[in-house]
């Protein structure tokens, strides 16, 4: 299947080696994008989150044990599993920017773009979410709340995309070719390691677009040619060899 | 006009292909698909222009600066703020979410007194004032306050009232701030240290958590981000020392495992190596402490600590090879360490002449105080509320008969939490000023709400471990509950009821004279900037090699197993717990449902005969908690890794029971020297459950 090109290209190339598993980013997106909180947030199967950060191993025994922690928000694919599988065309990739929708009133609930999905990006809302009492004052406007039977997922902080593009047509720039940093998302953002950079991945003048082109940069599952929009640089080859399934013989890439 | 059998399938036929082609099923569907999502107990979005703050968080220890985002007047967001030297475009997993604890459900809405059944019962301000009022004049100078406000100026009024209530029995909560000063003190310095991480090339933190909690630590972080390009070779080096490869130790380039509480025998193990190499000191009592280093041999280092020899002799060598090494030392989980360690540490930057240069340590200015009778900061962490409480608990001081509590939860954060509750029974009367309804508060007598950072006047005076002296401003962003009232102007009018004079009218005019007196201005600090000052003490401090040597003798710990607690700022703190958008952060091995689980290492997990997920009970003379067992191997052989700030028995439903309290089988002793409380040597025997 074709892969959908489009001039500007979010990304976000994420640096294993500068995370260190702090979860300020989880807080920051689910605060962004109106999650709602749950009691008990051990059952991780239900719980509600657009960004993971999972803990990597070297699986050596101490003191060899090293340690690497990994954000995974949606990955935007290029080829997107999820697109071609939802009936109700509920997610999509056809606006410019690459970043694949979720039109919530739109989706009837099927699952099938989860079960599609390689890097279980994709949550369902079994119940309807519910915020304390008061607690739904500190909603952000930018986001609509999702009611049960619904699927959801990180969307770049699509809202900011358009809030940047706003101000550029306002500023009288042209709305396509935003600066560097005049769009980032809110986990990108909120990073105190500075992890995650975020940009497009077409223009030269990001400086994601350089990033997604180091010699340690490499994608999630990157034989599966869904071309993910995200990348994940580290100058260790234990981390990047487990970002795909290699086999204990083959060479990494970096 | 007859219909025969095959005009009416005709007719069904071309009905059918009609609809079909006509947007109306579809127009259903999607009809149905948003109707059915749109239900009156999902809350809509409202609108609003949005407007954005700059202040700083009296939530999170790190005091971190941050950006919130209003939308008309409700604060929606707290986002970093680049241009707070204490966010650098960071913010902290506690106080992003700082915004939504507004509503948090623990939150006490209005002045509480227990009932003689046991029960709160709501009861107005003036009910709370009598009574207040009433009981502290009874008590007569047999008072004592406790403040978890490190760097606030509420601590000057504070201590003021309780000095001119006739007691000297000021507190603050425990932390790091402490065994500094004491160590500058027995340094024959004055100032506050400061860690000037982001011109260092070289950063040794020994047990201090530099990247998750120690100290100013989205300011660390900010320096880590900017040695750090992506993908390219890293322009500073970090390296952590300490019995667990926590978050610190994940972003360090270089982990050395030692164990619990034996960062000052680290330090003195890298110090005997650098005078060997060749360093001095130009301070008066450097042959005495050049002696106390020769006995810190590597082999001598390496059984005490149970470091690898080889990777100690490669930090000092990497030290000595640095252009501007800094060497920081702490506690893994931010308190219970002693004075020692500092001094160790100290005198390693010392050897390296990193004392007053830039990436170095630093000495920094400490303002006065600016309410009649107040503490100064020296004297403020001099006192040892831990100290005192074991005071209390052999009968060698008399319990107060009315405690004051400011934003602090001792029945909780306490090593010995459960015995810490049991002395804090025997007070007669306990008042407490808190924004939570935490332990502390459900032991009290009368329970005060006060206003969040957000929705209150406060203030931020150089937090322990920032790299300059600064001070900046809390402002109001949110507008107040009604029945809450901020501590401040409250203290001050109930010191004047009780006749005490505090040369003060109002909580700004306290926060005015200290702007004052840190060189700040008033109206730059209210428009939301920061008052940095690069200045620094002037001093030739010694060694206090006198004081080390008692201090650094290490006791055995107890049981065969070694306790290390991990301290992570998303699981809150005392006096948040658990912030309700944070309990999804806490890993899948931390915690299911209620039950904790601990950490350990394959070897330990073989020598226990235990497995994953199995259940085990770990104990010692100051408790016991159950867990289940998870294996990591970033755990040192013989020591079990729990996770703090679980085991709340207050707060609400995303803390209260879940996992259990580790501050349980935390045992206090006294460190040699200085008589400070220390419990960063737990050990443990475990068994199967």
């Amino acid at each position: 299947m074709e892969i959908k090109e489009f001039k500007v290209k979010w990304g976000m190339a994420i640096d294993l080696d500068k995370c260190t598993g702090c979860g300020a980013c989880m807080v920051a997106c689910q605060a962004e994008n109106n999650l709602a909180p749950i009691a008990d947030a051990s059952n991780k199967i239900k719980v509600m989150n657009w960004l993971v950060v999972y803990e990597l191993s070297n699986k050596k025994p101490f003191p060899e044990h090293d340690v690497a922690y990994l954000p995974r928000p949606c990955q935007q694919c290029g080829h997107p599993p999820c697109v071609s599988v939802c009936p109700v065309v509920a997610t999509d990739k056809n606006e410019e920017g690459g970043i694949v929708s979720q039109i919530y009133p739109r989706c009837i609930g099927c699952r099938y773009c989860m079960a599609a999905c390689p890097y279980h990006a994709r949550y369902f809302n079994w119940l309807d979410p519910v915020w304390p009492e008061g607690m739904e004052k500190a909603l952000t406007p930018d986001v609509s709340v999702r009611p049960r039977g619904v699927v959801e997922k990180c969307s770049f902080c699509h809202h900011r995309f358009m809030k940047a593009k706003d101000k550029a047509i306002a500023e009288g720039r042209d709305p396509e070719a935003l600066a560097d940093g005049d769009y980032v998302t809110s986990c990108a953002e909120a990073c105190p390691n500075g992890a995650i950079v975020f940009g497009d991945l077409n223009n030269p003048d990001h400086q994601v677009y350089h990033l997604s082109r180091s010699k340690y940069a490499s994608r999630l599952l990157e034989r599966l040619h869904a071309n993910t929009q995200v990348y994940y640089l580290s100058r260790r080859e234990w981390v990047r060899r487990q970002l795909d399934n290699y086999l204990d013989n083959e060479k990494v890439k970096g | 006009m007859a219909v025969d059998r095959r005009g009416f399938l005709k007719f069904v036929a071309g009905v059918s292909a009609g609809v079909m082609v006509t947007p109306i099923p579809w127009k259903l569907l999607d009809d149905a698909s948003i109707w059915t999502q749109n239900w009156p107990w999902i809350p809509s979005n409202v609108d609003g222009a949005s407007t954005y703050v700059s202040t700083v968080s009296k939530l999170c220890p790190s005091c971190v600066g941050m950006k919130v985002r209003l939308v008309g007047d409700r604060p929606v967001r707290v986002l970093p703020d680049d241009n707070h030297p204490l966010s650098k475009g960071g913010i902290s997993s506690l106080a992003v979410a700082e915004a939504q604890m507004l509503h948090s459900p623990a939150r006490v809405k209005r002045p509480l007194k227990r009932a003689a059944d046991g029960a709160y019962v709501a009861i107005s301000w003036e009910e709370a004032d009598a009574l207040l009022a009433e009981k502290l004049a009874a008590a007569k100078g047999s008072l004592a306050c406790v403040s978890g406000d490190e760097t606030g100026s509420i601590n000057d009024v504070l201590s003021a009232m309780t000095g001119k209530a006739g007691s000297s029995n000021f507190y603050l909560m425990p932390s790091e701030a402490q065994p500094a000063a004491k160590a500058v003190a027995a340094m024959g310095g004055e100032g506050q240290l400061g860690y000037d991480i982001e011109n260092s090339d070289y950063v040794l933190a020994i047990g201090a958590n530099i990247l998750e909690s120690w100290g100013t630590v989205i300011r660390n972080r900010a320096a880590f981000k900017a040695t750090r390009p992506h993908g390219e070779e890293p322009a500073a080096t970090f390296v952590f020392a300490g019995p667990v490869q926590n978050n610190t130790a994940a972003g360090a380039d270089q982990w050395v495992p030692i164990k619990a509480g034996t960062e000052g025998a680290f330090a003195l193990g890298i110090a005997h190596l650098l005078i060997k190499a060749g360093a001095t000191a130009d301070a008066a009592d450097f042959s005495a402490f050049a002696r106390l280093a020769g006995t810190f041999t590597p082999a001598k280092v390496a059984e005490l600590t149970g470091v690898n020899e080889d990777q100690l002799k490669d930090v000092a060598k990497a030290l000595l090879k640095a252009r501007r090494p800094l060497v920081i030392t702490g506690s893994e989980f931010g308190q219970g360490t002693g004075a020692a360690s500092v001094l160790a540490g100290v005198a390693v930057n010392m050897l390296l002449g990193g004392l007053n240069r830039k990436g170095g340590l630093k000495l920094l200015p400490v303002a006065g105080p600016v309410v009649d009778g107040a503490m100064t900061r020296a004297e403020m962490l001099g006192k040892d509320f831990v100290a005192y409480m074991s005071r209390i608990n052999a009968g060698k001081d008399k319990a107060p008969a009315a405690m004051v509590f400011y934003e602090a939860n001792p029945a909780y954060a306490l090593p010995q939490a459960a015995k810490m509750a049991e002395v804090l029974a025997k007070v007669p009367f306990k008042a407490t000023f808190t924004t939570f309804l935490d332990e502390t508060a459900m032991l009290c007598d009368l329970v005060l709400p006060v206003p969040m950072g957000l929705e209150r006047l406060d203030d931020v005076a150089t937090p322990y471990g920032s790299g300059q002296a600064l001070y900046c401003l809390a402002r109001p962003v949110a507008p107040m509950p009604a029945h809450v009232k901020p501590a401040g102007d409250y203290i001050i009018a109930l010191a004047g009821k009780l006749g005490m004079d505090l040369g003060v009218g109002t909580w700004e005019e306290v926060l005015q004279a200290k702007a004052r007196a840190m060189g700040a201005d008033w109206d730059s600090l209210m428009d939301g900037n920061v008052h940095v000052s690069s200045s620094t003490v002037n001093a030739q401090p010694a060694f206090g090699a006198g004081m080390l040597q008692k201090g650094i003798a290490t006791k055995a710990a107890e049981g065969d197993y070694a306790i290390a607690p991990v301290h992570k700022l998303n699981v809150g703190t005392a006096k948040t717990a658990i912030p309700p958008y944070n309990n999804k952060t806490i890993r899948r091995w931390e915690l299911q449902g209620k039950e904790l689980y601990v950490a350990m290492n394959g070897a330990t997990a073989r020598k226990l005969g235990v497995m994953k997920h199995d259940k085990i009970v770990v104990s010692n003379k100051s408790g016991s908690i159950s867990a289940r067992v998870n294996i990591f191997e970033g755990v040192m052989n013989d020591t079990v890794a729990v996770l703090m700030g679980l085991g709340h028995t207050a707060f609400d439903q995303f803390s209260k029971g879940k996992g259990e309290n580790v501050m349980q089988l935390l045992t206090v002793g006294f460190e040699s020297g200085t008589g400070l409380s220390v419990w960063n040597m737990a050990g443990a025997t475990i068994s199967k459950a």
